[in-house]
């Protein structure tokens, strides 16, 4: 079972979305709830996916849900420590062209 | 008292009549209703008769006994769960390996405990209504699953119709594609282009079912569409792109690779957004992987959506291969994924192309991989055109035609950076109907001098350089530069159709281009001589039209198209 | 105050249970076991003999009447081998032990009427 949890940085300017495990389709719902039930937080996302195993196209579909939701081309969101099979999914779809990695 | 369990049916099957009276109090008093039997047939045949929920069968009876009775009933109760608790006054070890082995339940020793008894119909009952709770969840699900099944069947169906006008079938176009691709979302199409250009999508749309099904629809539409009106990639990218976007929510795309194979120009122009590495295979022997670089279709706005695409000069015999990731997603059972290298490694091993398909899908199955429905592929072979078979001809609709116009376009600087009128143009002229069954042949002559116009005129770049690899891409590469920086300069078109006899009539096509112009008389000479790719173009313009000439600089082009009044 | 061969406990848990039909279900046992009885003392294989003291011991057990049960228990776990001096010897046993149950029985229910 993968975990998605939400930290808050300190002074509540930016929110870090931590994923452990698997990054697919079963995550959907926390996924959503991780980002849309703080408040929306001034200086943007960063995506933390130093434990995340593996990433499918239902992954990339949320990634772009949060980016719409987060203000579509004006959205910052940042993704960080990915693992190097996971920075070849990105690498393949050309996500670095939307997100920074 | 213990929770009370809802009443039900209960078979209290014992020969002996004390015991049997007792129990039956005893059930009667919890508040179920209670069926005898003196022996084991007898239990049989009321079970049969009354479907009590549970029995209660004594092990020793006359006639058949408990375990007997107990094999039978069962039998007969088939998926539904009915308890069968054993009465015994045998020792507890003994008993319980004996019950369990004659499928019973559970056992309830003498003399009977009435709080133990009530506690085991309690669990007996339970334990039956969530089988029966299983069970009409199980066929509720499949009634669920058929339906599903009749509604891919149908959308299926519909989609077929959509994308019958495709030329999958062309000679040089071997595929693999499990009949239920499209449900995981992958896409095949191919069509040919007026001018003769074979255009192929395979396609990966997110998601499973219908909605990645559904997205296929009106992208289908969009590339047979406009590939057979004769627009380019870029053109056809940008549209199915501004389309997916507007229509697909926001975490769904569409991965996809295309390809333009142009006999005639010796070219292949390729897009690959989001899809595996596809392989340029050459005759030589050489491989050359065409990778992802740009997003998937459907994500980036119109605003913001650049196709780039690739060009590699091609030989006849020249193949193109493009893959789905199903391929290399494919794992076997210690969960390892085939993966590129494996991929590669077959391409490499593989000496006859026309075996490809065969030697991936042995390899997959020497890795034990588990078969998905989603591994698809597709190999085009670059072939002479006059081998394929034409393009399908629009109908004659009995409308009114006109035979005796003229129209001047000039197409300035700002126009031929972005826009490509040969589909526009190329509509024009398919309004004479004369003129329609000479479509492929027209649009070929078109793109030609426009071309030829535009690169070599305006953009003043010198053909010869596409005559080897290193050369080609440097051509292309330049021509995006130049035509980004274009300031100044034109192309202009000139149409005129006019009757001739009864029903016939001449098109003469003009093009001008705003370049230096070229040495009309020797690169003539050099085409006859049978040199220099440049030349080839010409040669072609020559022999499907009814006269060409050129003026003397260069600059300008006539062509002439006739159509035969009826004998 | 226990009766000899009868547990009390169990039988004011029969009469509980059976209520106003404690007298017929009584009844009913002294009649099926007079008949059990007679098919034990006339055993002449070990699997009759065996299968009627298993019987007896059940329904003996369910009325409360210990000692009886305890008796066809050991006739029905008797060897094989045993020597018939010892199988008589407690058939001789359940039977007087029975007339016993029979008499407690029927004092139980004459003061029940009462």
């Amino acid at each position: 079972m993968s975990a998605v949890t939400a930290s808050p940085s300190e002074d509540g300017r930016k929110l870090t979305i931590h994923i452990d495990g698997r990054f697919d389709f079963a995550c959907h719902q926390a996924f959503r709830d991780a980002y849309e039930k703080p408040p929306r937080p001034k200086d943007g996302f960063v995506i933390d996916l130093g434990k995340t195993t593996y990433l499918d196209s239902s992954a990339l579909g949320m990634l772009l849900l949060l980016r719409d939701y987060a203000g579509g081309d004006n959205a910052k969101i940042r993704l960080e420590n990915a693992s190097s099979d996971v920075r070849k999914i990105l690498a393949i779809s050309n996500f670095t062209q939307l997100f920074d990695i | 008292m213990l929770g009370h369990s809802p009443s039900i049916s209960v078979l209290i099957a014992d020969d002996n009549m004390t015991d049997r009276m007792l129990l039956s109090s005893i059930v009667r008093r919890q508040g179920h209703h209670v069926l005898q039997a003196g022996n084991g047939e007898e239990a049989v045949k009321v079970f049969e008769q009354m479907r009590p929920h549970i029995v209660l069968l004594d092990v020793m009876m006359p006639v058949m006994d408990g375990f007997e009775a107990a094999r039978r009933i069962k039998a007969l109760a088939g998926e539904a769960l009915v308890p069968v608790i054993f009465l015994t006054s045998m020792s507890e070890d003994e008993a319980l390996v004996r019950c369990l082995e004659a499928g019973g339940d559970d056992f309830l020793p003498k003399p009977y405990n009435q709080i133990i008894l009530a506690a085991k119909i309690h669990a007996m009952e339970r334990m039956r209504r969530l089988q029966a709770t299983v069970l009409k969840q199980r066929d509720e699900l499949a009634r669920h699953h058929g339906h599903l099944l009749n509604e891919q069947r149908v959308a299926k169906a519909v989609f077929d119709q959509v994308a019958h006008s495709g030329c999958l079938g062309a000679h040089n176009i071997r595929y693999l594609q499990s009949p239920y691709a499209l449900f995981n979302g992958d896409l095949l199409l191919a069509t040919s282009a007026p001018g003769g250009d074979l255009h192929i999508l395979l396609g990966d749309f997110t998601g499973h079912g219908l909605p990645a099904a559904v997205g296929a629809m009106p992208l289908a539409d969009v590339f047979y569409g406009m590939t057979a009106k004769g627009y380019g990639l870029a053109e056809t990218l940008r549209e199915m792109n501004a389309k997916l976007k507007r229509i697909l929510p926001p975490d769904m795309f569409c991965c996809a690779a295309l390809i333009s194979v142009s006999v005639n120009r010796r070219v292949v122009e390729v897009w690959n957004g989001g899809m595996p590495d596809g392989y340029l295979l050459r005759q030589s022997g050489e491989r050359l992987p065409i990778p992802s670089r740009a997003l998937p279709l459907g994500i980036l706005s119109p605003e913001r959506f650049e196709p780039t695409t690739q060009f590699y000069s091609v030989e006849e015999g020249d193949r193109i291969f493009l893959l789905s990731d199903g391929v290399i997603e494919t794992t076997n059972h210690d969960e390892t994924l085939f993966g590129v290298e494996r991929l590669e490694a077959v391409l490499d091993r593989n000496q006859d192309r026309d075996r490809l398909f065969e030697d991936i899908r042995e390899a997959l199955q020497g890795f034990h991989g588990e078969s998905r429905d989603d591994v698809s592929m597709v190999q085009v072979k670059v072939v002479d055109t006059a081998s394929l078979p034409p393009v399908a001809l629009a109908l004659d609709r009995g409308q009114p035609t006109p035979t005796d116009w003229s129209v001047n376009f000039e197409f300035r600087a700002q126009t031929l950076k972005r826009y490509n009128p040969l589909p526009f143009l190329l509509q024009l002229l398919q309004e004479v109907q004369g003129l329609k069954a000479q479509s492929g042949d027209l649009y070929t002559v078109l793109t030609e001098l426009y071309s030829n116009a535009l690169e070599h005129g305006v953009l003043a770049l010198d053909s010869s350089l596409k005559r080897d690899a290193a050369g080609f891409a440097q051509y292309y590469q330049w021509r995006e530069e130049r035509l980004r920086q274009l300031e100044e300069g034109y192309v202009k078109v000139g149409l005129t159709v006019q009757p001739e006899g009864r029903s016939g009539g001449r098109l003469v096509i003009t093009v001008e281009d705003s370049g230096a112009g070229f040495d009309v008389a020797s690169t003539l000479a050099r085409v006859n001589e049978g040199v220099a790719y440049s030349g080839r173009g010409m040669k072609l313009v020559k022999a499907l039209s009814h006269g060409v000439s050129w003026s003397d600089d260069g600059r300008s082009a006539r062509v002439e198209f006739a159509w035969g009044a009826e004998a | 105050m226990t009766l000899a061969h009868l547990d009390l406990a169990v039988l004011a848990a029969l009469h509980d249970i059976m209520g106003e039909d404690y007298p017929m279900l009584v009844r009913t046992y002294l009649e099926d076991s007079q008949a059990r009885l007679t098919r034990l003392l006339e055993a002449q294989d070990p699997k009759t003999l065996r299968d009627s003291a298993h019987s007896f011991k059940g329904s003996s057990s369910n009325m409360g009447a210990a000692g009886l049960a305890r008796l066809c228990c050991e006739l029905e776990h008797l060897p094989l081998a045993a020597p018939q001096a010892e199988v008589c010897a407690l058939r001789e046993q359940i039977n007087s032990e029975f007339i016993q149950v029979r008499a407690a029985f029927l004092t139980v229910l004459a003061t029940d009427a009462l």
